[in-house]
């Protein structure tokens, strides 16, 4: 379970490089604003994922904050690039993903783009903050395949549902997992199995 | 099947906003908030100039033209109204325009408009921006809306 927000939290963002990219300039000049009210001194804006491509393939960054729904190339397509495409360094780096609405055929692309996180629009700055925060904590590893390149999409690890062996050699055993996943896995009733 | 590396990336930023000095989240909100209200004035203006053109465009006033709108043009300026919903807290405009957005998605997926619940939604747009509503009248008016529009709750 990730952290909410704490008042007291101390957060140093001054050296931090990041690149934000949207494509519609409301958008794009609050998002700057939430940023540099942070702290944040290097800030490179790109008004397309082209020109944010362009970037990623020229100099470093630590942090990159891109909208999803835009014009021609879109965030989800920017992410899945940036793991294979971009400069060496900048492949693995956190990305937050912003999003106005995801339709139902978009939402399997987002979940194989190979983001840290996803927001949704309106942006709070106490959401964004909190989402930079996770980013800078990130425990999960990174996970490379034919079809994807990106942070584990699996926040907790309650094992594969009941009756499968699973795949992964982290998997639990079946005696191990908590009941109340085996149980929301296998669609039973929680009151039956407790009986 | 395919082979499956894991492994641990670095991440400079985790080094960085553990650097001596910086703020408290509490310091670094209020400063996100204070940088933000300049821009209030600009971003109303935004939002009620895209619902202006929405009307002009894809309201009844347009009944004969309408038909030959492009759905990812209604699509951007629904967008664009969530965009900057932000200044309108508790006013629901935000979930309105949400709603809007996975009407046309239907709506172009299908290759026809629905212009009820077109015009239903630009009404709504219009009185959550511009009525004096309580927070169950606006909820009211969003479930409505939802359901109109066949959006999913779980939708983002």
């Amino acid at each position: 379970m990730r952290e909410p927000l704490q008042a007291a939290t101390r957060i140093n963002l001054e050296k931090v490089d990041v690149l934000l990219v949207d494509d519609s300039l409301p958008s794009l000049n609050l998002l700057a604003q939430v940023l540099l009210g942070f702290g944040i001194k290097n800030l490179t804006r790109a008004e397309s994922a082209k020109a944010a491509q362009a970037m990623l393939r020229e100099r470093t960054f630590d942090l990159v904050v891109s909208a999803t729904n835009m014009a021609g190339v879109d965030g989800y397509e920017l992410v899945k690039w940036q793991r294979r495409g971009a400069l060496e360094a900048n492949r693995y780096l956190p990305v937050i993903l912003v999003s106005g609405h995801t339709p139902p055929s978009q939402v399997f692309k987002g979940r194989d783009a190979g983001a840290n996180f996803t927001i949704a629009k309106p942006i709070t700055p106490k959401i964004v903050l909190e989402r930079i925060l996770w980013a800078a904590k990130e425990d999960r590893q990174f996970v490379e395949c034919d079809s994807y390149l990106g942070p584990d999409r699996r926040f907790k690890n309650d094992g594969p549902p009941a009756g499968v062996k699973g795949r992964r050699r982290e998997d639990p055993p079946e005696a191990l997992r908590p009941p109340g996943a085996v149980a929301a896995q296998a669609g039973l009733d929680l009151e039956k199995v407790k009986s | 099947m395919s082979t499956v590396r894991k492994f641990r990336a670095p991440n400079r930023l985790s080094m960085l906003v553990r650097a001596n000095g910086g703020v408290t989240a509490k310091e670094a909100l209020a400063a996100a908030d204070a940088a933000l209200e300049p821009l209030r004035a600009e971003s109303l203006a935004v939002l009620d100039a895209a619902l202006a053109e929405i009307d002009a465009r894809f309201g009844r006033s347009a009944a004969a033209t309408r038909a030959a709108g492009v759905f990812e043009d209604l699509y951007a300026l629904a967008l664009r109204i969530i965009d900057v919903s932000g200044f309108l807290p508790g006013s629901c405009v935000d979930q309105a325009a949400v709603s809007f957005c996975a009407l046309v998605d239907n709506c172009a997926e299908a290759g026809a408009w629905r212009w009820d619940a077109v015009d239903v939604h630009i009404n709504a747009l219009r009185l959550l921006r511009t009525a004096d509503l309580g927070p169950d009248q606006r909820r009211a008016v969003i479930e409505g809306l939802n359901k109109v529009s066949q959006r999913r709750i779980d939708e983002a």
